[in-house]
């Protein structure tokens, strides 16, 4: 039996219309939380600033990052060490105002460089491991019986792992490069995803306007992505937007391990590994340290925030 | 349990098998990798050599009686190398669960009694770094402060260079020394535990702070806490003995959830510190491919994984006396 679409969304997806005065109240609200959670703000400015940094680098970046220049390696940082200013050495073009490393590139050039690593393989690890979690958590919600405990267990298999120690057990196998690491982080991130989205099918599944739905002869597909997918999915986008920082962490702390991208490519974690070698050198790791640290706070800034916003017991 | 754990094996087993990585391209040198004869010697020894379901069951069985195979890395007994490991990771996991919490739990109880005050938002602002910082740049600025400019503690590794360890009782250097009554290499000992424990315990704190606060802060709006207060007593009795007390239940949770942070922190942490820990056992096992290990560590974590959850539900039993009564 043919369904007529339109009036299946009508029915599904617009309980309540939004009039234009209700959307401008939203916004009115956002912007009151936002005045009055200022992390908030502070978040969100931070991210979009490295944002911005990693889609302009190659224009702002005084050097390339991969350049060598081994008659100036371990400099100290031109920003922060005033004796350089008399050393005719470094009074031409080449000042490094945040040092060089062991094969003397430039490490403010390479820390411009690290976001567009980082931040893409945070949100590939989020996006992916909620497009799994999700598939699987909705299935199991939906489907129930037998099928809801076989993924059920299945999960919890999975989390019983400590995160660090099953992503090293995979990119150990798969070898170790900015593909695998992702991948292996998208093994231990799904379960959570998996666990939220089915308990959230499980609610909306008894709602009225999906009876309705079925009452109408929606086949089972078209009510659990059209109908009940739709409702259930704000927790999860808000559960990944809180996510993306603990993502880009654990992937920093893969690559300090060596088991993220190549020795020379510019990403943190591999930055701050490397600089272990040189400890006496601390501007080798701590920068990039602190720009793992500053870009993950903003993320749970805005998080922490959010869960105020959305939790009123905790306001 | 036992289905958990049989899953547990199955799973680390598979990763460990099923993907296209040799063992033996890490661990034979380069120059026996043409040699056919060594590698299926190679192959023989291991039992690489037979079909899947076979080394899964050979593995099984030698679990169940207690040989967990050797080691393709360090060519001992896996068993015997976990119980060498093993005792260094439990030092430092228990003083740094012992600071997180203490560290945790005080900031989170602060934290909500000043609610939206300056004192509220500091130590917010705290527990976010807590949980943002990476732990190798903390531990890296503790050994930079602590260690190389003010030379209050001691570097990597669990004792200095000459000093040699205590007789093993427990394997846990700091009790050891007590036992030994040797006072000299408890200090010693206790100079190279301190930073990496509080390293990972500030890793801990920042969850624990933040789930203590928004549960006592849940708590305090109860009408028993009015009726407490009306009753006149002090608010440090009302807040402490009232409040806390029903607002530890997702704090034992979150204790219990976070273990495997702690064990993620463990590994980054032990690396750092030279820690000749389980963590670093597991790392560098998994970059040798060494599969009898990962499986042996996977199992391990497995079964402590699920004895931390069990002491949870039994510490629930004791917090809550609703449980005890159902």
């Amino acid at each position: 039996m043919t369904v007529p679409t339109a009036r299946l969304e009508s029915v599904a997806e617009r309980p309540i219309a939004l009039t234009p005065s209700s959307r401008r109240e939203q916004a009115a609200t956002v912007w009151y939380h936002l005045r009055k959670n200022p992390l908030v703000l502070v978040g969100l400015i931070i991210v979009i600033v490295w944002v911005l940094i990693s889609l302009l680098a190659p224009t702002l970046a005084p050097f390339d990052p991969l350049q060598q220049d081994v008659s100036n390696r371990l400099q100290r940082p031109a920003l922060f060490d005033s004796s350089q200013e008399t050393d005719e050495e470094v009074t031409d073009a080449t000042t490094h105002l945040l040092g060089t490393d062991e094969l003397g590139r430039d490490i403010l050039t390479r820390l411009l460089y690290g976001g567009r690593i980082t931040i893409p393989a945070g949100i590939a690890v989020i996006i992916f491991g909620s497009i799994v979690g999700t598939l699987i958590g909705s299935l199991a919600g939906y489907l129930g019986g037998m099928w809801d405990e076989v993924f059920m267990r299945i999960t919890e298999l999975f989390m019983a792992f400590p995160t660090i120690i099953l992503a090293l057990a995979v990119t150990a196998a798969l070898g170790s490069d900015i593909r695998n690491a992702i991948i292996a982080l998208v093994v231990v991130w799904w379960p959570n995803y998996a666990r939220l989205v089915r308990g959230l099918v499980l609610e909306v599944k008894t709602q009225d306007y999906v009876e309705a739905v079925r009452a109408i002869g929606a086949p089972g597909y078209y009510i659990l992505l059209r109908t009940i997918l739709p409702n259930s999915f704000a927790p999860a986008v808000v559960l990944a937007t809180l996510d993306i920082g603990n993502a880009i962490l654990v992937f920093a702390g893969l690559s300090f391990l060596g088991l993220g991208p190549e020795p020379s490519s510019p990403e943190w974690g591999k930055m701050v590994s490397i600089g272990i070698d040189f400890f006496d050198q601390w501007w080798m790791w701590l920068f990039p340290g602190i720009a793992i640290a500053s870009l993950v706070m903003a993320f749970n800034f805005i998080g922490d925030g959010m869960r105020d916003i959305l939790d009123p017991r905790t306001r | 349990m036992i289905p958990l754990l049989f899953g547990i094996s199955l799973v680390a087993f598979l990763i460990a098998n099923a993907i296209p990585a040799d063992p033996i391209n890490a661990n034979l040198p380069p120059n026996a990798l043409n040699d056919e004869e060594l590698i299926a010697a190679f192959r023989a020894k291991w039992g690489l050599d037979e079909p899947l379901h076979v080394q899964y069951i050979t593995y099984i069985t030698n679990v169940l009686q207690g040989d967990m195979g050797t080691s393709i890395k360090t060519r001992k007994p896996v068993a015997d190398d976990i119980r060498q490991f093993l005792p260094a990771t439990i030092e430092l996991a228990t003083l740094s669960i012992v600071i997180g919490l203490t560290m945790g739990i005080s900031f989170g109880v602060i934290s909500a009694v000043w609610q939206n005050t300056v004192v509220d938002y500091f130590v917010r602002v705290f527990a976010l770094i807590g949980v943002s910082f990476p732990v190798f740049l903390l531990a890296l600025i503790g050994l930079t402060i602590f260690h190389s400019e003010l030379g209050l503690v001691g570097g990597p590794g669990r004792l200095d260079f000459i000093v040699r360890d205590p007789p093993k009782v427990t394997g846990l250097f700091t009790v050891d020394a007590l036992l030994d009554g040797d006072f000299d290499k408890f200090r010693n000992a206790l100079s190279h535990l301190i930073l990496p424990s509080f390293v990972l315990g500030m890793f801990v704190s920042g969850i624990i702070a933040r789930i203590t606060r928004s549960s006592l802060l849940e708590v305090l709006n109860m009408d028993y806490m009015r009726t407490a207060r009306s009753k006149g007593l002090s608010e440090r009795v009302v807040v402490i003995r009232h409040g806390l007390s029903n607002a530890l239940i997702p704090v034992v949770t979150i204790i219990g959830l976070s273990f495997g942070n702690l064990l993620a922190g463990a590994v980054l942490t032990e690396s750092i510190f030279a820690w000749p820990g389980i963590g670093r056992y597991m790392f560098r096992a998994s970059t040798a491919q060494d599969f009898p290990a990962i499986m042996g560590i996977s199992m391990l974590i497995a079964v402590i994984y699920v004895i931390v959850n069990f002491v949870v539900d039994i510490l629930y039993y004791f917090i809550d006396p609703r449980i005890r009564v159902a």
